[in-house]
């Protein structure tokens, strides 16, 4: 049979502790159920306390005299004779029923976890949002759409420049960043040539003075660090083999170039920021992937665009590459085309250049330059092999994009290049 | 098919559960040979009968405590107070009760307490009240009000045939001025479902009873400037439909709850907190409540005018919000 | 001092006695009651089995079993805390009490509701609610629906002295009188309402002067003597069941107990608890009985360890009954179909 546990009674509602008074029985004796045990007092009745079993008083837990909170053991009564007591007496051991009015000290519940973040670089996002006056609805809709709140600031249309459902919807709807007007930093005045000697002065044609200016401020905005990678063009040279027919009968010319475009642009896909730009404080990271390819031309430099490259194959590239190199070698070339880039590819080993540092279109925050492809000899699993390499740059702005995240996305060109799968 | 008003569509209601049920009868003050109050139950002692349609001294507690009784016995009651103002007497029966028993002892409490509520009748303190919370704050009871005569029926009627006590606010502004053609045969309103009475895109009010016109009409205006209320009458308070509620919310994302009960502890309270637990990311603006003020019915007109919620107060809330 | 009202002045005098059977019964539901209550009170709220609040009859027994007894089974009783006669003579189980009293999922509001708010549709015992004087406008509806439907049937509504001084006591005897629901109030006036005695209580002398404010007969009679109760009450019922209409029975007692466990009573001046011990129900039954031979020393002893042995199995059963769910919280509101 088991221990029966003698408990303090709660005498009463708001009763909530009682003395125990007068044992009535010794630890040893034999006790009957319902015969009186002990007495206690309380603040509304003193009290004689019936047995609640049959057997032996085999413990006294609470010394007459002691005050203890209702439901306390008190007591213990067993089957057998005394035993020497095994726990020492706990006045406090059990857990009241009802609590004596003490506040309970339940933590409020952690409040809820905010959803965690896309992977996107650029922890102070979510603050900045916040700081811009919207609403719980545009917030929601601007992180599910990928769009930093930064780039309506001011440009809300609700009460005290809130953006407004509507503004963040139209706002989508018309598909990316414009470039923010950016007023000219006003550049701080070369000192004046002097020469001892003949000099020719010329004027400065539009486009030059136009690449001069924007030469100057990209390297005056950007923090431009440059990295090499050495790639091994095998694969898509064989590609290129293969493919060439088959294009040349769509009419179009096959170069080695849509290859580095199309590697680009998984690596854009997989790297977003080196597809993005920088506004203030602010990272405007754009939906389209627009590549531009650098032409020289003889009046000049010129970059038109090929608009959503990731939505091109191959074949689509080069015919791309195919109609913009045309017209813009035919002055044939519309303001939209050279618009509205994202990322860059020039190609300095056109004229036999190893590798170049190319600077930065702007705004992007990247541009790939594509060194002259070489056969040389290389070391392939201990044995010296022959193979077309390039060297690859990747200028790229380090307020935005750090050494580690250049390196990756360029590994990640290199891995797309060296195993080319159609 | 002749046009039947408010309250003639409760008398209808009652009626035909009457005729098809005999354990439903009517008691209170002044219903029987008086045709009640306001001559709701007229007609109904000739037809059923001193035992069905009891006239009853002035007990409200008693009124309320014999129609338990008998509810417990297998009747089903309908239970008259004269004014919804009067329903205090009775609150103890109401919520100790009639609310309890069934969580108690297992033994359901089927009647119907039947209370004109509602002000805009020059009526006063004691004769314009909207006392639906201190019931809505009541687990165990069932709290509804109809806005329009087909409602007003087929919201007696689902009141009557309820297994649960359901207190059945009547509007007593509307009892003459709601005018609508009823179909034909049995139809009841189902307790705890909300009806959009003007779909919309960019503002829900969420109302119920006579302020659903007030809405109705703010938004015919509000239609001249390109605001498009969404007017959603909620009908019953006790359930409520939250799934309308938060559906109409995060369609138009802007809401405002109208009331004509006064601001705190009014149902408008109780929503807003629902929308913002369960819908906050759907918010393109902060939840406005449209009320009376914190303070008794008053009598004269002006008073009174300034009370009770309007037309202008709707346009004036709505246009803010339209343009937060 | 002993109270005035202490002398009990019945207006009607027994003039029949029911059978030998129905004495015999009488008795024993009358020491069941004092039994259950005892350990109740006395002992399982002692050991902590039973929690919060426990409100005995002790010294009233005559009154719930004087009239409930020749009840019909399809007759309802409306009790009130001092009434476990009327719950033992309907048919409610000891078990059921007593598990309804520690809380248990088996007890008769499956843990729901305490001590004697208990009731059962199925028995027409109709649970009272805390608010004292609450039940009387709804004996008036209860009577009111056999009424309407043309039943014989009539309901019995227990009261205390106090709760006469409620509003709802006053709105529902006058709906029942006006009304004339076949309803018999019975007042169970045991002169104490907590600390609160009869002259702080009312103005008038009797609770059965009363019944004139209403129209209604009003009787007073000595609700220690079991027969005495059984006459007045019976014949108010029948007078219910053949459609004159309601009357109040005022049965004088005394509170031989705190008013509830946890009160010691050491309000009551103690020479009115000697009074009234002379005059237990009980032993004046037991007395009489033996006199007129309707039953010996030793069948009152069968009777009492009958009684104790029932008590003690059904506390066994009781004991070890599960305690509800925790989420049993939230069930039961509204009708789940």
């Amino acid at each position: 049979m088991a221990d029966t546990k003698v408990i303090m009674p709660q005498m009463g509602e708001s009763i909530f502790e009682g003395t125990l008074t007068k044992w009535l029985k010794k630890q040893g004796d034999r006790v009957e159920r319902d015969e009186p045990l002990f007495e206690i007092s309380t603040d509304k009745v003193d009290s004689e306390i019936p047995a609640p079993a049959s057997g032996t008083l085999r413990e006294i837990l609470v010394q007459e005299g002691q005050t203890v909170q209702i439901n306390t053991i008190v007591a213990v009564i067993g089957d057998e004779a005394a035993k020497p007591a095994e726990k020492p007496a706990a006045p406090a051991a059990a857990e009241p029923k009802r609590e004596a009015p003490k506040p309970a000290a339940k933590a409020p519940p952690p409040p809820e976890a905010r959803p965690p973040l896309q992977e996107r670089e650029g922890a102070g996002e979510e603050a900045e949002a916040e700081r811009i006056r919207s609403s719980p609805l545009v917030r929601r809709i601007a992180k599910e759409h990928g769009v930093d709140l930064a780039a309506l600031a001011g440009k809300g249309t609700g009460t005290d420049g809130r953006i407004t459902k509507s503004d963040i919807l139209s706002y989508i709807e018309q598909g990316g960043v414009r470039a923010p007007e950016r007023p000219a930093a006003p550049a701080a005045a070369p000192p004046p040539v002097t020469f001892a000697g003949d000099v020719e002065r010329r004027p400065m044609s539009a486009m030059r003075k136009s690449i001069a200016e924007h030469m100057v401020m990209s390297r005056r905005t950007s923090a431009h660090v440059t990295t090499f990678f050495e790639v091994d063009c095998s694969r898509i040279y064989q590609a290129r083999e293969k493919h060439k027919p088959e294009f040349e009968r769509s009419g179009v010319r096959l170069t080695i170039t849509p290859f580095f475009v199309q590697a680009a642009v998984r690596a854009l896909q997989k790297f977003p920021i080196v597809n993005s730009s920088v506004d203030g404080d602010t990272i405007v990271y754009k939906k389209a992937i627009n590549i531009g390819i650098a032409v020289h031309l003889e009046w000049g430099l010129i970059v038109p665009v090929i608009k959503n490259a990731d939505e091109k194959s191959l074949l689509g590239l080069a015919r791309a590459m195919n109609d913009l190199g045309e017209r813009a070698r035919n002055k044939k070339l519309s303001p939209d085309d050279v618009k509205d880039g994202t990322f860059t590819i020039t190609n300095p080993g056109q004229y036999g250049s190893l590798t170049g540092a190319p600077i930065i279109n702007q705004p992007q925050v990247a541009i790939m330059g594509m060194g002259g492809i070489k056969k040389r000899a290389v070391v392939i699993d201990d044995a010296i092999a022959i193979r077309p390499m390039i060297i690859l740059s990747l200028s790229f702005d380090h307020r935005v994009i750090d050494g580690a995240v250049a390196d990756q996305f360029m590994a990640e060109v290199q891995r797309q290049l060296e195993n080319w799968e159609d | 098919m002749a046009l039947t008003t408010y309250l003639e569509a409760i008398r209808q209601g009652m009626w035909e559960e009457m005729e098809q049920d005999d354990r439903v009868f009517v008691l209170g003050e002044d219903v029987g040979i008086y045709g009640g109050a306001f001559k709701v139950t007229a007609g109904m002692l000739e037809k059923f009968g001193e035992l069905r349609v009891i006239d009853t001294p002035i007990s409200e507690s008693a009124i309320v405590g014999a129609a338990i009784g008998a509810a417990l016995m297998g009747m089903r009651p309908i239970a008259e107070m004269q004014f919804a103002d009067f329903i205090s007497c009775a609150f103890d029966q109401i919520t100790n009760f009639a609310a309890k028993c069934r969580y108690r002892w297992g033994a359901g409490v089927p009647i119907v307490i039947r209370a004109p509520s509602g002000g805009g009748v020059h009526g006063g303190p004691f004769h314009s009240q909207n006392p639906e919370m201190y019931f809505v704050h009541t687990p165990g009871l069932k709290v509804v009000c109809p806005a329009t005569a087909y409602d007003a029926k087929g919201l007696i009627k689902a009141s009557i045939r309820d297994p649960d006590p359901v207190i059945y606010f009547e509007h007593k502004f509307l009892y003459r001025r709601i005018k609508e053609e009823l179909p034909e045969g049995d139809f009841t309103t189902p307790i705890g479902k909300a009806a959009i009475r003007r779909k919309g895109s960019d503002i829900s009010v969420i109302t119920y009873g006579a302020m659903v016109y007030t809405a109705l009409d703010a938004a015919k205006e509000l239609e001249k400037e390109g605001i498009d209320l969404e007017v959603l009458d909620l009908r019953s308070l006790l359930p409520f439909d939250r799934e309308a509620v938060l559906d109409s919310v995060k369609r138009t994302n802007k809401v405002i709850l109208l009331h004509e009960d006064t601001r705190i502890g009014g149902f408008a309270g109780e929503l807003a907190a629902v929308i913002s637990e369960e819908a906050f990311e759907y918010l393109d603006g902060p939840i406005r409540r449209i009320t009376a003020p914190d303070t008794p019915v008053p009598y004269s007109p002006p008073l009174e005018g300034f009370f009770l919620p309007k037309t202008s107060d709707v346009i004036r809330v709505a246009r803010e919000l339209y343009a937060y | 001092m002993v109270n005035p009202h202490t002398l009990a002045r019945p207006s009607i005098e027994r003039s029949s006695l029911p059978p030998n059977e129905t004495q015999i019964k009488m008795l024993y539901y009358m020491k069941l009651t004092r039994e259950l209550e005892d350990r109740i009170e006395r002992k399982l709220y002692k050991q902590g089995k039973i929690v919060g609040g426990v409100y005995v009859g002790r010294g009233q027994e005559a009154i719930a079993v004087g009239s409930c007894i020749d009840l019909r089974d399809d007759d309802a009783v409306c009790p009130s805390h001092r009434d476990m006669g009327a719950f033992l003579i309907r048919g409610m189980s000891l078990r059921t009490i007593l598990a309804q009293y520690m809380g248990r999922k088996t007890g008769a509001t499956g843990g729901k509701d305490a001590n004697m708010h208990m009731g059962s549709l199925e028995h027409d015992l109709i649970a009272f609610v805390s608010m004292l004087g609450d039940n009387v406008p709804v004996a008036a509806g209860i009577g009111l629906s056999f009424k309407m439907r043309g039943q014989d049937r009539v309901v019995v509504c227990f009261f205390g002295e106090g709760a006469t001084s409620r509003g709802d006591w006053h709105e529902g005897v006058n709906m029942a009188a006006v009304l004339k629901c076949p309803v018999v109030y019975v007042c169970n006036n045991n002169q104490y309402a907590y600390s609160t005695p009869l002259e702080r209580q009312m103005a008038v002398e009797n609770v059965a002067d009363r019944a004139e404010a209403y129209g209604i007969p009003g009787e007073i009679v000595d609700g220690n003597d079991v027969f005495a109760v059984w006459y007045a009450v019976r014949r108010a019922i029948e007078r219910a069941r053949a459609g004159a209409g309601p009357a109040l029975i005022e049965c004088k007692t005394f509170r031989m107990t705190g008013h509830s466990a946890h009160d010691d009573a050491g309000y009551v001046p103690t020479e009115l608890f000697e009074y009234w011990k002379e005059r237990d129900p009980i032993r004046r039954l037991e007395r009489e009985l033996i006199e007129r031979n309707v039953i010996t020393a030793a069948g009152i002893d069968e009777i009492q360890n009958g009684v104790k042995a029932e008590i003690d199995e059904a506390i066994r059963l009781a004991e070890s009954d599960p305690y509800p769910d925790p989420e049993d919280c939230l069930r039961g509101v509204y009708f789940e179909g």
